[in-house]
C-alpha cells in the first residue's frame, strides 16, 4: 500500500479530500458517475478509511487523523457522504460507513464529545437527517444504520431525531429551543422510522428496527419526556403498524421492545397510561392467543403488567372481569413446555392468583357498576 | 419473495434450520436457500440479523454471496448463490485430496481470508464442511453463524466459538485473539484436507481443547513436499503474533506455486462417481411447504371484550388452521441444472454448531472415510425438515400441552386424592393397557370430577354421535384387536364355544362389558365417589372402584353377563324396578326394549346398584359361573343360562348399542376418532383449504390428546388454585397485590435485562 506513505502526508489527505468532494458533488447532480470516476472515487474514500483505522500491519498517525477529520467536517465531506452514500460503490459504502463511525469516535484531547459529532450537532445536524433517509434504500441501510447506531450513544443526536420537525425554510431546529411540551407534528424524521421498519425488505426493516429502538430505549429520560408527550401518537402507530404487523419479526420484537419500553422506570408514566387502556389490554390479550408461541411469550411479558398494576382503570379490570374465567382456564395451560423457565412460571401463577382475586364476572356488582 | 422462488430438493440440514436448492423464476439462476425457524428459540432474532448483516455486506468471489433474506410465516429465508461442487468435507469422502489441489483450495481461501480480514471480519470457523466450491471449482467460504465483525480493526475478540478440532490455542485460553485465529483453523483445514481428517481427530472433542493449548502444534507426516509441510507450520504457529497474515502467507512458495482452480474439478468429479457408487442420493429429500400451522390451540377460547356473553367458538382460528401449500413443481425436477447433480449436497451455509457440541465433527478415522457425511446426518437428525415443521404439532412445545405427563407420572397419585375419582386411578393405568387406539381418548377429561354434579352428565350426551357401526369396532381395545384372529362372530359364540388362545376373548359380551364399564360404571362410581364426603364410604366406594376395574380388565364378558343378570333381578323385583325406572321384562324382543341397559347409567339407579354389589366378592362371583370351559370363551354360553334363562337366550342386544351410544352420559373412552375430529373441522369454514389427516395420524392423535389433556390440566390446577384462594382470601385484595407486584417488578426488570442483554 504504497499510496499510504506518500512523501507529504499533508498535502495528499488534503489533495485526497479534495478529490473525493469533487466526485461527490459531481454525483449528487447525477446518478451515476462514469465508472472512472466512480472508481477514483471509491479509492479515495479507502485511502481516508486508511488514514483513520490503520490497517492490521500499520498504525495510524494521529496528526493526519486529526487533519483528515477537519477537512471533512470543513469540506462538509460528511453530508456529501450522507445523502450520496446509495450510488456509490459496494466497498465504497463500507468505507464510508468506516470514515463515519471512526470520525464519530475521534476525539482529540480534552475534549468530552468527539469533534465531528460536535460540529455535527452544532452546524450540520442535516447530516444526521441524510443518514435516517438511508434507510430509503437497500444499498445505504446497514451502512447508514452503523454509523447511526454509533452516534446514537450521544443523547443530543437523539434529540436531534426524535424532536426533528419540518421548517418552513428547510433550517434544523435548534435544539436548545426545542419545546418538550409540544406535540410532534408526526412528519419528523422519526416518525419515518415507522415505514421503514413497516415497509421495507426484511434486512433494512431489522436494522431500521434496531436503530429504532437504540433511539428509544438509549437515553431513558429523554425518551420518557418525549413519549409523555406524545403517547397517542406513539402508540396508535406502534400498535398498529408494529405490533399488529403481518411481519412476524417486527411483531415480536416490536411485542419485546413494548415491554422493555414500559418496564423502564423511566417511563413510569408512560406505562401507567398504557395499562389503563382497555383497548391495550384487548390486544394484548389477543397476543396470548396467536398461533405463534413466542409471540405469546413476548405478549405475555406485556400481559402482566396490566394484571399486576394494583391501581387498574375501570375499563381494564372489567375486561379482567369479563375473562376472569377464561383467564382462569387458559393460563395454567399456557406455554407450559417452559417448564425450565422458573421465572415465566412464577410469574404465571402469579397473574393466576391475580385473576382470581378479581371479583367473579356475573356478579352483579360488576354489571350494575356504572361506567362511571 | 419466497413465490419468486421455485424450490428444489433440500442440500441439508443444520441446527439453524434447512437449506435448500432452488431456482429463481425470473432469472433462471440457481440458488441455495435456507430456511430458519424463528420460533424454535428464544433467542434474539438480531442474532441471526446479525449473521445476515455480516454476509450482506461481503462481495468477494471468495465468499458465497448473499442475495436476499425475507420472512415468511416464522421463518426466515436466506438466499444464497447455489455452489454445485460441495463443500470440501463431501469432496474428502472419496479419500484425501492430492498436495496440488490443497496448494489451489488453500490459495483461494487465503484470498477469501484476506478480504474479510481486511473488512474486519473474523470467519471464527474455518474447516473443510465450510468450505464451497462451485462446479467451476472455484472456492468459497461459507457460513458465517460464528463470525465477528469487528468496528474497530484493532481490536480483539473474547468469544469461545469454533469447532474444537480447527480451534486455535488462543480461542481456546480466551485469552484474546483476532485474524491470526483464523489462520490457524486454515492450516488445520489443509491438513484436514491432506489427510481426510483433522489432526487428533481420535481424540474426544472436548479433550481437544485441553490437548491444542497443552501440545505443540499438530505436524504434517508423510510423503508431502516440505514446501506443504512448512505451510502448515507457518499457520500453525502457536503465538499469533508469530502467525502470518493471510496476505503474507499469500507469498509462500506453496501458495505462489498452486495450480489453477480448473484442477479442483477432479474433486468434484470423483465425488460424483463415489456418490454414484454409494447410491447415496437416489432419493433426494424435495421441499414441500409444510402446513403453516396447526396450531394445538384451535379449539381455544376466544376472550370476551365487549358486554359479558359467551362467545361465538372458534371464528378466529379459520386463519390459523390454513395451510399453505407449495406443492414442489415437478416441472423442475427434470430442469437441466437440476440433472446436474441431483444428489449433490452443498452445505452452503450449514449453520455452526455450537463451539462444543458433542455432535461436531468427532471424526472417528474410519466414520469419517466410510460415512463422511456424518456430520452432516448428525446435524439432519436434529432438525429434518419434518421435524422442524411438525415440531409444535408433535412435539414437546406445546403451548397447552399442560400435563403431558397426565397417567404416569407421580403426581396422578395426588390428583386421584384430590379430585377422587376413580376415573382418574383408572386412567393412570389405561395407557399401558389401551396402547394406541384409545391411548387418544383416555385422555379426554373424565368430566364429572369437575362439575360435581350428578346432572352434569346429561349434558354431554350429544357428545356422542358417531353411528354405531363405527362405535362398534372402537370399542375394542387394539390389546384384544391384536387378536383379532380368535375374534368370533356373535353366532359362533353362541353356538360354540370359541377356542381361546388367550386370556381374554373378545366377543360380542366382552366389548359390550368394557363398553359398559368405560361409558357408564367407571364414571357413575366416579362421580358417586364425587359426591361422596365421608373418608369411610368414600374408601368403600374406591373399593369397589378398583375391583370393578380389575374385573373389567380381566373378564369385560363376565362384567357384561353380570351388569345383565344384575338389571334382570332388578327388573323382577317389583318395587326396585318402579324405583329405578325399568320397564317390566319385555326383553327379549330384540334392542329396543334392552333400554334397560342405557338406564342404569342414571347415576340413581346405580348408586342403589353398587349397594347390591359387595365389591369384593363381585370378581370371584364371575369366574366361578364357567367351571367346565376355560375361562372366557366358555361364559357366553355357559353364563347366560343360569342367570336368566328365559330372557337371556335371544342374542344380547346388538341393537342396543346406539342406544347405548346416544344414551350414555359419559366420556367413553372408546369414543372413535373421527367424532372428535369432526367437532374442530366443522368448526371451520368448509372453503379453506385446510389438511385433512388421517384418522390414525400421530400428529392428530397427540394434538387431540393435549387438548383434552390441557383442560384436564388446567381444570384441575383450577381445583387447587381455588385451595390457594382459600389461603390468601383472608388478605385484602390488593394490598396483597401491591407487595407482590413490586417483586414481580423487579423481577421482570431483570428479566428483561438479561434478555435484550445478550444481544446488546
Amino acid at each position: 500500500m504504497a499510496f499510504l506513505f506518500p512523501r507529504n502526508k499533508q498535502k495528499t489527505t488534503v489533495e485526497i479530500v479534495r478529490s473525493a468532494k469533487e466526485s461527490l458533488q459531481k454525483l449528487s447532480s447525477v446518478e451515476q458517475l462514469p465508472s472512472a470516476q466512480d472508481e477514483a472515487l471509491s479509492q479515495k474514500l479507502a485511502q481516508m478509511k486508511l488514514i483513520l483505522q490503520g490497517t492490521q500491519e500499520t498504525e495510524v498517525s494521529p496528526e493526519q487523523v486529526f487533519q483528515l477529520i477537519n477537512l471533512l467536517l470543513s469540506e462538509d465531506l460528511l453530508y456529501l457522504l450522507a445523502t450520496n452514500i446509495h450510488k456509490i460503490p459496494f466497498e465504497a459504502r463500507k468505507d464510508t460507513q468506516a470514515i463515519f463511525s471512526n470520525a464519530f469516535r475521534y476525539k482529540s484531547s480534552g475534549q468530552a464529545e468527539p469533534t465531528a459529532l460536535h460540529y455535527v450537532l452544532t452546524h450540520r445536524p442535516q447530516i444526521i437527517t441524510a443518514l435516517c433517509h438511508g434507510y430509503d434504500r437497500r444499498e445505504s441501510a446497514m451502512p447508514c444504520g452503523g454509523v447511526l447506531r454509533e452516534a446514537l450513544k450521544y443523547d443530543a443526536i437523539a434529540a436531534l431525531i426524535l424532536y426533528d420537525e419540518p421548517t418552513p425554510d428547510g433550517q434544523p431546529r435548534n435544539l436548545a429551543e426545542v419545546d418538550t411540551t409540544a406535540p410532534a407534528s408526526g412528519k419528523g424524521v422519526f416518525w419515518l422510522f415507522f415505514d421503514w421498519i413497516v415497509k421495507s425488505s426484511f434486512e433494512v426493516c431489522a436494522d431500521a428496527f434496531s436503530t429504532f429502538r437504540e433511539i428509544l430505549t438509549k437515553h431513558k429520560a429523554l425518551v420518557a419526556t418525549y413519549l409523555e408527550t406524545n403517547f397517542t401518537e406513539f402508540f396508535t402507530l406502534y400498535n398498529r403498524a408494529l405490533i399488529q404487523s403481518d411481519n412476524y419479526v417486527t411483531k415480536r420484537q416490536s411485542i419485546k421492545l413494548l415491554g422493555e419500553l414500559l418496564l423502564d422506570r423511566a417511563n413510569y408514566s408512560v406505562m401507567t397510561a398504557y395499562v389503563d387502556s382497555a383497548e391495550h389490554l384487548k390486544l394484548c390479550m389477543k397476543l396470548l392467543l396467536d398461533d405463534r408461541r413466542m409471540i405469546n411469550y413476548e405478549g405475555f411479558h406485556v400481559f402482566k403488567v396490566f394484571v399486576a398494576n394494583p391501581n387498574k382503570s375501570y375499563a381494564v379490570q372489567r375486561m379482567l372481569v369479563n375473562n376472569r374465567e377464561r383467564l382462569l382456564r387458559f393460563l395454567p395451560g399456557f406455554l407450559n413446555d417452559r417448564t425450565d423457565d422458573d421465572q415465566f412460571m412464577d410469574e404465571r401463577s402469579f397473574l393466576i392468583r391475580q385473576i382470581e382475586l378479581l371479583p367473579q364476572a356475573n356478579s352483579e356488582a360488576m354489571a350494575g357498576n356504572p361506567d362511571s | 419473495m419466497a413465490d419468486n422462488y421455485t424450490m428444489l430438493e433440500e442440500l441439508g440440514s443444520g441446527s439453524f434450520g434447512v437449506v435448500y436448492k432452488a431456482k429463481d423464476k425470473t432469472t433462471g439462476e440457481l440458488v441455495a436457500i435456507k430456511h430458519i425457524d424463528l420460533e424454535g428459540s428464544d433467542d434474539d432474532i438480531r442474532e441471526i440479523q446479525q449473521e445476515i448483516s455480516l454476509l450482506s455486506t461481503c462481495a468477494s468471489q471468495y465468499v458465497t454471496q448473499y442475495k436476499a433474506s425475507f420472512v415468511r410465516g416464522v421463518k426466515l429465508w436466506i438466499v444464497m448463490e447455489y455452489l454445485g461442487g460441495g463443500s470440501c468435507l463431501d469432496l474428502l469422502k472419496p479419500g484425501a485430496f492430492p498436495e496440488s489441489h490443497i496448494a489451489v483450495v488453500c490459495r483461494e481461501l487465503l484470498q477469501g481470508l484476506d478480504y474479510l480480514h481486511q473488512s474486519g471480519k473474523i470467519h471464527r470457523d474455518i474447516k473443510a464442511a465450510n468450505v464451497l466450491l462451485s462446479h467451476t471449482g472455484r472456492v468459497k467460504i461459507a457460513d458465517f453463524g460464528v463470525a465477528a465483525q469487528l468496528t474497530n480493526i484493532k481490536s480483539q475478540r473474547m468469544t469461545f466459538v469454533g469447532t474444537p478440532f480447527w480451534m486455535a490455542p488462543e480461542v481456546i485460553q480466551e485469552s484474546g485473539y483476532d485474524f491470526k485465529a483464523d489462520i490457524w483453523s486454515l492450516g488445520i483445514t489443509a491438513m484436514e484436507m491432506a489427510n481426510a481428517e483433522p489432526p487428533n481427530a481420535a481424540i474426544h472433542p472436548m479433550k481437544v481443547l485441553f490437548h491444542i493449548p497443552k501440545n505443540p502444534p499438530p505436524r504434517l507426516e508423510g510423503p508431502f513436499t516440505k514446501d506443504f509441510k512448512d505451510f502448515i507450520a507457518q499457520c500453525l504457529v502457536k503465538d499469533p503474533d508469530r502467525r502470518p497474515t493471510a496476505k503474507e502467507l499469500l507469498k509462500h512458495r506453496f501458495i505462489r506455486n498452486a495450480g489453477r482452480i480448473d484442477i479442483l474439478q477432479d474433486l468434484i468429479r470423483r465425488s460424483r462417481r463415489w456418490d454414484a457408487r454409494e447410491d447415496k442420493n437416489a432419493h433426494p429429500k424435495y421441499y414441500e411447504e409444510t402446513l403453516k400451522d396447526l396450531s394445538p390451540q384451535v379449539e381455544q377460547e376466544e376472550w370476551i371484550f365487549d358486554t359479558v356473553k359467551p362467545a361465538a367458538p372458534a371464528h378466529a382460528t379459520i386463519k390459523r388452521r390454513r395451510l399453505e401449500r407449495i406443492p414442489s413443481d415437478a416441472s423442475d425436477c427434470t430442469n437441466p441444472y437440476a440433472s446436474i447433480a441431483p444428489g449433490t449436497r452443498l452445505r452452503e451455509l450449514d449453520p455452526q454448531e455450537a463451539p462444543l457440541h458433542s455432535e461436531s465433527p468427532a471424526p472417528k478415522p474410519v466414520s469419517r472415510k466410510s460415512g463422511g457425511g456424518d456430520r452432516r446426518r448428525s446435524s439432519g437428525m436434529r432438525k429434518t425438515s419434518g421435524q422442524n415443521s411438525t415440531r409444535r404439532v408433535s412435539g414437546n412445545k406445546t403451548p397447552l400441552g399442560l400435563d403431558m405427563s397426565f397417567g404416569n407420572s407421580p403426581s396422578t397419585v395426588r390428583q386421584f386424592r384430590r379430585v377422587s375419582s376413580g376415573g382418574h386411578a383408572k386412567q393412570s393405568e389405561q395407557p399401558e393397557e389401551i396402547p394406541v387406539l384409545e391411548d387418544m381418548t383416555e385422555c379426554r377429561p373424565p368430566r364429572q370430577p369437575l362439575s360435581k354434579t350428578p346432572s352434569s352428565a346429561s349434558t354431554l350426551v350429544g357428545d356422542e354421535n358417531a353411528p354405531p357401526t363405527r362405535n362398534n369396532p372402537q370399542a375394542r381395545s387394539p390389546s384384544k384387536q391384536k387378536q383379532g384372529a380368535q375374534r368370533v362372530s356373535m353366532s359362533q359364540a353362541e353356538s360354540q364355544p370359541p377356542i381361546p388362545i388367550v386370556p381374554i376373548a373378545v366377543t360380542k359380551e366382552s366389548l359390550l362389558g368394557r363398553r359398559a364399564y368405560t361409558k357408564v360404571i367407571d364414571s357413575a362410581i366416579s362421580e358417586n365417589l364425587a359426591q361422596t364426603a365421608e373418608s369411610g364410604k368414600r374408601e368403600a366406594l374406591a373399593r369397589l372402584a378398583t375391583s370393578w376395574q380389575v374385573l373389567d380388565r380381566v373378564d369385560p364378558e363376565g362384567e357384561f353377563l353380570f351388569l345383565r343378570s344384575l338389571i334382570d333381578g332388578l327388573r323382577e323385583e317389583p318395587k326396585l324396578a318402579a324405583a329405578l325406572g325399568l320397564s317390566p321384562a319385555s326383553k327379549p324382543d330384540l334392542g329396543i326394549s334392552t333400554s334397560g341397559l342405557g338406564l342404569i347409567s342414571a347415576n340413581s339407579s346405580f348408586a342403589s346398584g353398587i349397594t347390591m354389589v359387595d365389591t369384593p366378592v363381585s370378581i370371584p362371583s364371575t369366574p366361578t359361573k364357567q367351571p367346565a370351559h376355560s375361562r372366557s370363551p366358555s361364559k357366553p354360553s355357559n353364563a347366560r343360562s343360569p342367570s336368566k334363562p328365559s330372557t337371556a337366550m335371544p342374542p344380547p342386544p346388538p341393537p342396543s348399542q346406539p342406544r347405548h351410544a346416544r344414551n350414555s352420559s359419559h366420556q367413553p373412552f372408546n369414543q372413535p376418532s373421527a367424532a372428535k375430529v369432526s367437532p374442530p373441522s366443522t368448526n371451520h369454514s368448509p372453503a379453506k383449504p385446510r389438511l385433512v389427516l388421517a384418522q390414525n395420524n400421530p400428529h392428530l392423535k397427540s394434538h387431540h390428546r393435549r387438548r383434552q389433556s390441557a383442560i384436564v390440566g388446567g381444570a384441575i390446577d383450577v381445583e387447587r388454585l381455588e385451595e390457594h384462594e382459600n389461603l390468601i382470601s383472608s388478605f385484602a385484595p390488593h394490598s396483597d397485590a401491591n407487595g407482590l407486584t413490586d417483586v414481580l417488578y423487579g423481577r421482570w426488570v431483570e428479566g428483561l435485562k438479561s434478555r435484550w442483554g445478550m444481544a446488546g
